[in-house]
This record gives structure tokens, sequence and C-alpha cells, in this order.
């Protein structure tokens, strides 16, 4: 809090309806109309037009609820409250993928980086064209984009919070004629804090945790936290519920829990929602294939300028320029802690590095990934995510990479490092061709992602996909996704947009399937 | 077809399953406990190799961050709380299996200990994957410990405070 007395509105918000599965003593049994799995983008957002069409809903969220009031800028608190294990997570294959997902109420939206773009056009137009998904093109999907923006309140950053990272962001591209993109960010008067990745301890950021939550709740949703759901319950084909474990603060399981509903919403990401899925005993091929990554491979520039790379925003603005050809690029202050993890060595070796961390900006490629992974459960029976990255998207990388090392030079970077075991870093422009040389080699390309999609994605023909077109999962009834897994093919951009704006269309086909018609959205509280 | 599978195939698989499972939760339940005091003392000494050096990173600060990486291990899934310990054990009995002597780990000097740990990095499977883990967990506490933050130039909780309560003042006075 503010010591001055000045309190941002997102500290004053009230969350009634709330149960704390770590709080419950024994089992317990709910109902409802609904129950929501999840409280990110798509499942708050679900849940807010269920209720506001007149359901009784409950949202089960496995994580806590931590107050933006009690968010602080140290990663070491805040990765274990708001990441689910920890941070730890991997995608197995080659390379080894660090994969983040937010495990909290309000999801994964609490600790993005807040980018709000629109599904590009061209994708848009290959699913209704393609992949047949009728009212997924360009034009059917504006008023759900329009009113996804307005929940998330998408805005451009002002400049007074441009920090120097940004200006010598736009510089290198300026240098090289690259058209930058001002990046639309869901966020309410951002003052450059640069913490989104563990929480905007400011209220700036307009996670779930701030808007469709709080709103839901106040119009009479409930919600149930510390809670994980482990199945779904079925009458012959027919969804009735859920049934799950309730979880003390540290996951350790505590008393059961069932919730018995007409309506099944998944919306734990596109990790745990087939997790789910194969859990219940859903067996078609499709569930958990298709699996999108979205990768991003780190690019670090060293100046002699000290640039302080903690003071003012990222990604104010992204490169958009090589979309077509499967990369974005984009710049972001990453904490000593966790980027000094990214840097060779250890020792001495590694603070010679992280010495130069007040001189570095930090960027990446986001590479279009067109290979396709999956999700299996594990011998505990939880979701393990597996995928190789292919030939076409290796040769993806490094040319976003070498795109990206390009523009920091440009921005009078004296040293690049780059993401490659056996190339580890260039020392002028001069060298750019080195990374060219590079044999294809996935296995020594460190890379990460938070953009996971496409494991129960939509389609028209169960053979081939999990979901139908509405995200109803074939072959059962009152059975619903409305997360990330429902996107078909990789959006090649930042997928938070995309997921509100599906689990906006979706709601509206499962009401009008149920003979409700949505209300409209009640003003926020 | 997507339909709850046969009675019949359900229960069989679901008795293996189970099987698995419940081994599983006992194996992760025995990791459930605080460090054993052999394997602190490997972490000590993992941390002792792995910690940054010079260059200003000279805070006597090794006993904040063996605080704050056990305080990780609870927060960790299951495979890692129970591969963590077993993983130090290796670094611990591993030097004459990788040819680095027959001198355990932790009774190396700290240059060699250094090499033995940074021979993980190339090594590849499990022994690259517990390198990461142990230098990101090792990192993550040094770097964001007070006094080096201090000694980096970086407050940024103090800036946290502050753009908080601009911030505030802001949205009063515009009613944005």
């Amino acid at each position: 809090m503010a010591p001055d007395g000045a309190v941002p509105p997102e500290h004053r918000l009230a969350y009634p309806n709330v149960t704390a599965g770590a709080t419950v003593a024994g089992d317990l049994t709910l109902s409802a109309d609904a129950v929501v799995v999840g409280s990110g983008a798509g499942g708050a957002v679900a849940a807010g037009r269920l209720r506001d069409a007149g359901l009784d809903v409950l949202i089960v969220e496995e994580g806590g609820l931590h107050r933006t009031e009690s968010f602080t800028t140290d990663p070491a608190t805040m990765i274990h409250r708001l990441y689910r294990d920890a941070g730890t997570s991997m995608i197995l294959g080659r390379p080894g993928i660090i994969f983040a997902e937010g495990r909290c109420v309000g999801g994964s939206t609490v600790i993005n980086g807040g980018m709000t773009w629109r599904t590009p056009a061209r994708v848009l137009e290959r699913w209704e064209r393609d992949l047949r998904l009728d009212g997924t093109g360009p034009q059917a999907m504006d008023p759900y984009f329009v009113e996804a923006e307005r929940i998330l309140h998408a805005e451009p950053n002002q400049e007074d919070t441009y920090g120097r990272n940004t200006h010598l962001f736009l510089e290198g591209a300026r240098k090289l004629g690259w058209p930058v993109a001002r990046a639309p960010r869901n966020m309410r008067r951002c003052v450059g804090l640069n913490n989104c990745a563990l929480g905007c301890p400011t209220g700036a950021k307009q996670s779930m945790l701030v808007t469709e939550i709080p709103r839901t709740l106040a119009t009479g949703s409930a919600l149930l936290t510390d809670a994980r759901v482990d199945r779904v319950l079925f009458k012959g084909t027919r969804a009735i519920g859920v049934r799950g474990r309730l979880l003390d603060a540290r996951g350790r399981k505590r008393g059961r829990f069932t919730v018995r509903a007409g309506l099944v919403v998944l919306a734990a990401g596109a990790r745990h929602t087939p997790g789910i899925l194969k859990r219940s005993w859903l067996l078609a091929r499709p569930i958990g294939r298709g699996l999108h990554t979205h990768p991003n491979a780190k690019v670090v520039g060293l100046f002699d300028e000290r640039i302080d790379p903690w003071r003012g925003t990222h990604q104010a603005f992204h490169i958009h320029h090589f979309l077509e050809q499967g990369i974005l690029i984009g710049y972001a202050a990453v904490p000593p802690g966790l980027l000094a993890a990214a840097l060779p060595g250890i020792g001495a070796e590694n603070a010679e590095h992280m010495a130069q961390y007040n001189h570095m900006l930090t960027a990446a490629c986001l590479v279009e990934d067109e290979g396709e992974g999956r999700v299996v459960l594990g011998p505990d029976r939880q979701p393990v995510m597996l995928f190789d990255l292919g030939p076409k998207d290796v040769a993806t990388t490094q040319r976003g990479v070498r795109l990206t090392a390009e523009l920091l030079f440009a921005a009078g970077a004296r040293r690049v490092l780059l993401p490659f075991d056996d190339l580890t870093a260039l020392d002028s422009p001069d060298e750019l061709d080195k990374i060219d040389a590079r044999p294809p080699r996935a296995a020594g390309i460190e890379l990460m992602t938070v953009h996971i999609m496409g494991t129960a994605r939509m389609g028209t023909d169960p053979r081939t996909s999990a979901t139908d077109a509405s995200g109803a999962v074939h072959g059962t009834d009152g059975l619903v996704v409305a997360d990330a897994s429902l996107i078909p093919t990789s959006v090649g951009v930042n997928p938070q947009e995309s997921i509100v704006a599906l689990a906006l269309r979706n709601a509206d086909r499962w009401l009008a399937k149920r003979g409700r018609p949505r209300a409209a959205t009640p003003a926020v509280a | 077809m997507l339909l709850p599978a046969p009675r019949g195939a359900q229960d069989d698989s679901r008795v293996l399953s189970r099987g698995a499972a419940l081994l599983w939760c006992a194996l992760a339940m025995a990791t459930d406990r605080p460090l054993a005091p052999g394997t602190i003392r490997i972490l000590r000494a993992v941390v002792d190799a792995i910690r940054p050096r010079g260059h200003g990173f000279d805070q006597p600060i090794d006993d904040d961050v063996m605080r704050d990486v056990q305080a990780f291990f609870p927060f960790l899934p299951p495979a890692l709380r129970l591969g963590l310990p077993l993983g130090l054990r290796l670094v611990e009995f591993g030097p004459p299996l990788f040819g680095h002597g027959r001198t355990r780990f932790t009774a190396m000097p700290r240059a060699q200990a250094q090499a033995y740990i940074a021979s993980f990095a190339h090594a590849g499977g499990l022994r690259s994957a517990l390198y990461l883990g142990l230098r990101t967990l090792v990192f993550l506490a040094f770097y964001q410990h007070p006094d080096v933050l201090r000694g980096m130039g970086i407050d940024w909780q103090g800036r946290a405070v502050e753009q908080t309560t601009r911030r505030a003042a802001l949205l009063d006075r515009h009613g944005a």
C-alpha cells in the first residue's frame, strides 16, 4: 500500500463468495448450474458471461487468492505464490523448453506481460476456410475482439513509462527501417514498474484478478480456491460435475470435493485441461494432441551506456514486420535472479556477466511453430508435455535470433549473447553470418514459453479434433472447453485476447443451445 | 468416438494406474519432509561452488541462500521433490563415475568442485537438467538477495512503493 494514503482502486477490491479450500475441514459437496474449472483469461470470462445470463456459477481454482496489495517484487516470494510448480515446469523434448504458467486466482493473466493482440486475420481466415470453423473469420470475430478489449482494458503505454530499453529498441528498429507496432496491453494507467511477471503491485495490469473475477463475484458467482479438479463426472455421456482434492497452501492434498453441475467448463490451460479430460477416461486420440508452444529465444545485448532495465515498462512495442515468416520480436526486463540462469557459467564466470546487468537489453524472438507436440499423463496421473522442435521451426528460430541480434547491434550493442550452446556470443554485426552457418540443431537452443495452445483443438471432425466449433467436447453433452487448448493452430502472437474472444463467442453458443440468450454485461463493479 | 471407456477396460487400467499413482504418492510423501542433514551438507557445497564470486558479488550470504533454496523445495512438484535429493547424492558420489577422481564432492577444494559441477552442463540428460535446476535455484536466491540488489544499484521494491503511490495519485487527479 502506498505510504501517504493514496491507494489505487485495485487495492480496495472486494472478493465476496470465496471459499478457500485450504481452510475447509473434511470433504465438501457443492452444486451449481455451471462449474468453471480455472480462473484465467478463458475461465473468468466464461464465468462472467454465464453469470450475466442468469446461471448459478461456481469457479474452481487450484491456486490461492492473492490480492494485489500483497504483491512484492521479490521473485522467490511471488513465484511460490503465483506459479505452478514454483516455475519449474518443463516441456520435454528436443530441446527441453522451460514453461511457466500461473496457478492463482486470475491464472496466467496475473503473471503475463499484458499483451493484447487480436488473432491475426490470416490465421482467422485459415480457421474459417481450411478448418471450416464457422464464425471464426475476421468479420464474425470482430465484435468479440471489441468486447475482449473492453474487458481487458487494452491501451498502449504512455510515453512517461518508457525506459532506456524501450528507446534503444525503437532506435534499433528505426536504423534498420523496420516498422514497430505500439503494443496494446491490458492495463489501466501503467506507470512502468516492469514487474508484470511477478504480479503488478501497482494494480495497473487489468488481469482477471482485478476485473472479471471480482465483477462476477459481486453479481453472485462463487469461487472455490485451493481446489484441484481430478476428473469430470459423467452419467452416460452427459457431464454432471467434477471431483477433486482440496489443497493446503503448499499444494498438498487435504479433503475431497465434489461439484454437481449441468454444465462443466474446463479452462485449466492447455496442459491441464487435456489432463483432466484424460483422467476422466475420455480416450479419443485428438485429446492432448496438437500442442503448439510458441517458444521464445532470448537474445541479450550488452551496451556501453547504462540502461537500468528495471526502470520503465517492457514490451511497449513489438516488431510484427516478420510475422508472415512466423517471427515476432519483443523485449522485456528480466529480474537478475531469473536472467542469471539464462547466462552462461557459474561462480566468477556468471558474476562477470551479471556485473553488466544494468547495461543489458533483453530481447527475444517468438516463433510461430508448425510442429506439434502432445500432452500425456505421467505416472502420477499429472499431464506431461512433449514437444520436439521440427527442422522448419529450428530454421525459423535461428532466423529470428539473427534478426533480433541485428536489431541489438543496430541499437548500439557492443556484444550480443545468444541462446545457442555452440555459439554463445557475437562481438560485432560482422559475425551475424555465424548464426546462419550454425548447424540447424534443435538440442542446443535455449527456449522458454508461456504460450502453449491447441491440445483440445476445435474442429468439425472428431477424428482430428477434441472439441467442436463451439468448444464442446465431441461425443459428450454438457462438457465444454474455454482456454488456449481450443486454439486450432499457432496464432503467432500473444494469445490472451484470442482466448478471451473465443470464450465470449463460445459462451454465447452454449447459452443459445440451452435456450438462454446472453444478457448484457453489467457495469464493472 | 469420444466416450467413457467400456466398463471392463476401465477397471483393468484403473487398477494399474492407481497402483502406479499410489507408489508415486508414497515416494512423494517420503520426500515431503525437511531435507536430511546429509542432503543439506551436499547442498551447502553446491551453493559454495555455484554462487557468484568477484565482480562485486562477494557478499557473505551463503546462509541466506541456503535458507531460500530450501524454502523452494516444498513447492516443487513431487517428481522434483523426489529427484533433487537423489540428484544431490549423484553429485556427491559421482566424481569417480564421471572421471573426476576418487574424492567425494563435499571433500573437493572449491576450484575442483566448480570444474566438476560445470562439467554437468554439457553432459546431457539428467546431469544437464540437474545442473540447470541447481544453478537456477542458487542464482534466484543469490541475485535477489537485498544485499546483492543493493550492490547492483537496484531498488525494485522501493520503486514499487513509489510508483504505486504515483499511480494512485494520477488516477485520483485524472479520474482515469
